[in-house]
């Protein structure tokens, strides 16, 4: 039953729900699917593993279809930057990139960002020199307990990428989802600032 | 820095501040005992090269990245998820529970009771068994299945409800008359001006951003955790008494902190989710992790309870306070009536000081989960209304805030802050200009002072800093203190490189571990004061033995040895850091140092002083306000890290306004159930409610210890709301008050001036 993985393609929810047919699976990244020869694909109860492209690497991890992609990322892949504050879309802790576009990943299902490529806050510390944008969120101190901080950098860096310079309205427009009890904003919108200047995106 | 070690009696140093601006310094010489063998005291004619410079967080960089591990994040082997049942009712009595379905469904190992049966249900939320299985669906599934019933009592979630809650009018104003106080009234008799009002605030959520919870495993006899809290010493002897019955002594425990998401008061214990956790660990023979939901941190997690304060006083035709009587009321949860309300509400003392005072306070409980400690326990209520109340006493009496503030204020230090702020901010102009009548947008300015009474203290017994040199070149500095976001591990690192002349790139900062030694949790603003000296001390004893190496290598007298620019040695022979550190042997120069006593007699302020100045608009036609700028003007007493030191006020204004606008927690009287429990709809401070900041530190040596510093955690977050509250008054020439200031409080004050 195991289908080769093709962590390249993706899988719509909407297309992953009605039931997709066998040749649809094969491009879904589906390691472990239950699934009968000529029936309509299904998945669960329980968990399969799926193969999610995280960082650029392609990693195996153990979901079932209720389980998000935060959840598969901390739980299951242990990288647990993107943080679980309010696990409702409320307040952008959970923060990474999925096609490049910033996403509450507490609010996208594990499944569904099969064969996208997931950029997390790890990404930006895996080379020698951390990006330049982690580094100006420490000389800005845009941090306190720094619960929030990946998740405000995830944003950050989507803004940055998206808008090159973006003005102070644009920041606090793209950072408007992420919550920080300790009141960084300000110097998180100085963080992002600088990165810019320096021309780091 | 150089100053000998040993016995004195009597040094002499230079305590005060240099003025700020053009303001006047304020230096002054006073006799200091330092205890034996103490380091010497820091005063203001020491020059400091890394304290107070503008070093980077020492662990930005790991939080940033997502490297640093919160409890929340600890992932073990085996680690199973779990979660608690909650009561649904606000009052009754828990008279059956039956587990075993839920401990038979699958992927659950362990179930246990948190309440007996014909025990008291308190607030919705109260906690009446745990969970641990193998993901959450199933722990939360297996929750479904335990069948609880209760015997329902009716309940009043509602503070101002209750028997003994004072009588409201329709405009919120307390309608039952003052008691009488017949010097009180004489002095009311004798006012050119006075002006009585009531002011309130609702209850804010700490609303930390990562939950409360722990992760435990049990190894043998052993129990490490995993705890967020802001006191690691406190949890580990909760646990170890709650655990007495399993044969569990306090050496047995490890508690774990390093890093923490936020605390600001309502993390001092284990707490119900933190001894589930171990019982958990203990029943199922595995690792278990416990974090509460977003729902369960607004409604069980503890509030800065609700204030109602009464204020009446007059003012005499100079302008000054004669009379000043305050009657506060706190809306704590139900641990009144466990004697602990909690609910306290503190107002400034240092206006009254000419005036006939009386104060009275009363808490009052409600069936909803008990209060807790706040950032600035009771001050922001009480400053915001003993501040909107004083202007508009200055209103009525036609007398400029600021200059009210000018003549009542008996601290020299705010007298300085008020000018030096005043000029900064541009208050004379900005209080000039005026609205125009049918203008939508209205613009206002306001203030507040601060004071905050706590510069630390030694412990008892006294609380250690671990210090060790490595033979290359590396220093260890260690504390089993927690840094919950205020910079502890940073404040550390930069006092022990000061103290040995090194870049403090070399000296690696550890916190949050109970095998390191012990240190305060971190509440009412004292860590930093508390653990700056002993820091000191223990990089003063290791610079000593230090010395004694470089002296026998140099065939000199040790007492000649200093350490400074990365070198150590004497006048003359002088050996690079790493050189010096090659003459340690294979054991590091390993030593503790404690935190003494403050020195005696009166230190130069026994308290933090501060002022914050405020502009709001305000959209007449929606009723909308916004911050449009802030100055704080904040004693730090010794600053350790700018950088820090700021951040800390920085984000204490943002809360201000937070409280001050935005939050509240609404309850429904019929449930009983909090009806805005998440961030959707319990609104706190956002990107786009950011104003301009400015803030500026003032280093003030007050001579307390060795190395005087003091904690930013409540000083700066005393004054914002007030100043928020008083911008408004401006802006509208009608006050507010009731916090949050929303829209329909507004538009309901707008539509009392037309
Ligand atoms: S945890 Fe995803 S938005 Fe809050
Ligand atoms: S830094 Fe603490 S919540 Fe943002």
């Amino acid at each position: 039953m195991t289908v080769p993985p093709d962590p390249r393609a993706g899988v719509s929810r909407r297309s992953f729900l009605k039931g997709s047919a066998v040749a649809g699976l094969a491009s879904t990244g589906l390691t472990a699917a239950a699934t009968a020869a000529d029936g309509p694909t299904t998945f669960g109860p329980g968990a399969h593993d799926i193969v999610l492209t995280v960082n650029g690497a392609e990693r195996k991890v153990a979901v079932e279809t209720r389980t998000t992609l935060l959840d598969a990322l901390r739980d299951g892949l242990d990288l647990t930057g993107a943080k679980r504050i309010c696990d409702r879309g409320a307040c952008g802790g959970c923060t990474v990139l999925l096609d490049g576009q910033p996403v509450n990943s507490c609010l996208v299902l594990a499944i569904d960002a099969i064969g996208r490529p997931v950029q997390t806050v790890e990404s930006l510390a895996q080379g020698d020199l951390p990006h330049p944008l982690l580094e100006a969120f420490v000389h800005c101190d845009a941090l306190q307990c720094g619960y929030c901080t990946p998740g405000m950098v995830m944003s950050s860096l989507a803004c940055l990428q998206q808008r090159g310079r973006p003005t102070r309205e644009q920041m606090q427009h793209d950072l408007a989802g992420n919550l920080c009890r300790c009141g960084t904003y300000g110097r998180v919108f100085a963080a992002i600032e600088r990165t810019a200047q320096a021309g780091g995106k | 820095m150089t100053a000998p070690a040993g016995p004195r009696d009597g040094v002499e140093i230079t305590v005060g501040y240099r003025g700020l601006g053009g303001m006047p310094d304020r230096l002054e010489a006073r006799a200091v005992e330092p205890a034996e063998g103490d380091a010497p005291p820091w005063d203001a004619n020491t020059p400091l090269r890394q304290v107070g410079g503008d070093h980077d967080r020492v662990d930005g960089l790991a939080k940033a990245s997502g490297r640093a591990k919160y409890t929340s994040d600890v992932n073990l082997p085996g680690l199973l998820q779990a979660a608690i049942l909650r009561a649904p009712i606000a009052r009754g009595k828990l008279v059956q529970l039956e587990l075993d379905a839920a401990r038979a469904m699958p992927g659950i190992a362990a179930v246990v009771a948190l309440k007996n049966v014909g025990s008291r249900v308190r607030f919705v939320g109260d906690a009446i068994a745990a969970v641990a299985g193998a993901d959450l669906h199933r722990v939360r599934d297996a929750l479904a299945a335990i069948r609880a019933d209760y015997e329902v009592e009716p309940h009043n979630v509602d503070w101002l409800r209750g028997e003994d809650a004072p009588l409201l009018d329709a405009d919120g104003e307390i309608a039952e008359p003052w008691p009488e106080a017949v010097a009180l009234e004489g002095a009311l008799a004798l006012a050119a001006t006075t002006h009585g009002a009531t002011y309130r605030t609702e209850v804010q959520t700490h609303s930390s951003l990562e939950p409360h919870g722990a992760t435990a495993r049990w190894q043998g006899e052993d129990l490490e955790v995993w705890s967020s809290t802001q006191a690691t010493f406190g949890v580990r002897g909760e646990l170890a008494q709650a655990l007495k019955g399993r044969g569990l002594r306090v050496g047995a425990v490890t508690v774990h902190a390093e890093y923490v998401g936020g605390g600001f008061g309502s993390k001092f214990g284990a707490g119900v989710e933190g001894l589930a956790c171990c019982l958990l660990a203990h029943a199922a023979k595995a690792p278990v992790k416990l974090m509460l939901d977003r729902f369960e941190e607004h409604t069980t997690a503890g509030n800065r309870p609700a204030a109602l304060l009464q204020l009446r006083g007059g003012l005499d035709a100079e302008g000054r306070l004669i009379a000043w009587d305050v009657r506060s009321y706190g809306g704590c949860g139900f641990n009144v009536e466990r004697g602990d309300g909690g609910g306290n509400v503190a107002v400034p003392d240092y206006y009254t000081r000419a005036a006939k005072t009386r104060r009275k306070h009363t808490d009052l409980p409600a069936d909803t989960d008990p209060a807790r400690a706040m950032r600035a326990p009771g001050h922001p209520q009480g400053w915001f209304g003993a501040e909107l109340f004083l202007d508009e006493l200055a209103h009525k009496a036609g007398i400029d805030p600021l200059e009210l503030r000018l003549r009542n204020d008996s601290q020299t230090m705010r007298q300085d802050q008020w000018r030096f702020g005043a000029e900064r901010f541009g208050w004379a102009a900005a209080r000039a200009r005026p609205n125009a009548p049918d203008a939508r947008f209205r613009r206002g300015v306001g203030l507040a002072s601060a004071r905050w009474s706590q510069l630390g203290s030694a412990g008892r017994p006294p609380h250690g800093v671990q210090c060790r040199i490595h033979r290359d070149g590396s220093v260890e500095v260690r504390s089993g203190a927690q840094d919950i976001g205020t910079g502890l591990k940073t404040v550390l690192a930069l006092i022990a490189a000061e103290e040995l002349g090194i870049d403090p790139k070399l000296v690696q900062a550890f916190t949050g571990h109970t095998g390191d030694p012990s240190g305060p949790g971190s509440g009412g603003s004292t860590t930093t004061p508390s653990l700056s000296p002993a820091v000191r001390h223990a990089a003063f004893l290791a610079r000593q033995q230090l010395a004694g190496f470089v002296a026998t290598h140099l065939g000199a007298d040790a007492a000649e040895i200093d350490c400074r620019d990365g070198t150590v040695g004497t006048r003359t022979q002088r050996l690079a850091w790493a050189e010096a550190c090659k003459l340690i042997g294979p054991n590091p120069i390993d030593v503790r140092g404690q935190r003494f006593p403050n020195y005696g007699g009166k230190p130069f302020s026994a308290s933090v002083c501060g002022c914050q100045f405020a502009e709001v608009e305000v959209d007449t036609w929606t009723g909308q306000v916004r911050v449009l700028r802030m100055l704080a003007v904040q004693d730090c007493g010794l600053v350790i890290a700018k950088k820090l030191a700021e951040s800390q006020v920085l984000g204490a204004m943002l809360q201000g306004i937070s409280f001050a606008l935005h939050e509240q927690r609404i309850m429904d009287r019929q449930s009983g159930r909090m009806l805005n429990g998440d961030f959707l709809r319990y609104k706190i401070l956002g990107s786009a409610d950011v104003p301009e900041l400015d803030c500026v530190l003032m280093t003030v040596h007050n001579g307390h210890s060795s190395t005087p510093a003091a904690g930013l955690g409540e000083p700066p977050a005393v004054a914002a709301p007030a100043a928020v509250a008083t911008a408004v008054f401006h802006a509208l020439g009608e006050p507010v008050r009731h916090l949050p200031i929303t829209p329909d409080k507004v538009l309901a004050a707008l539509a009392r001036r037309a």
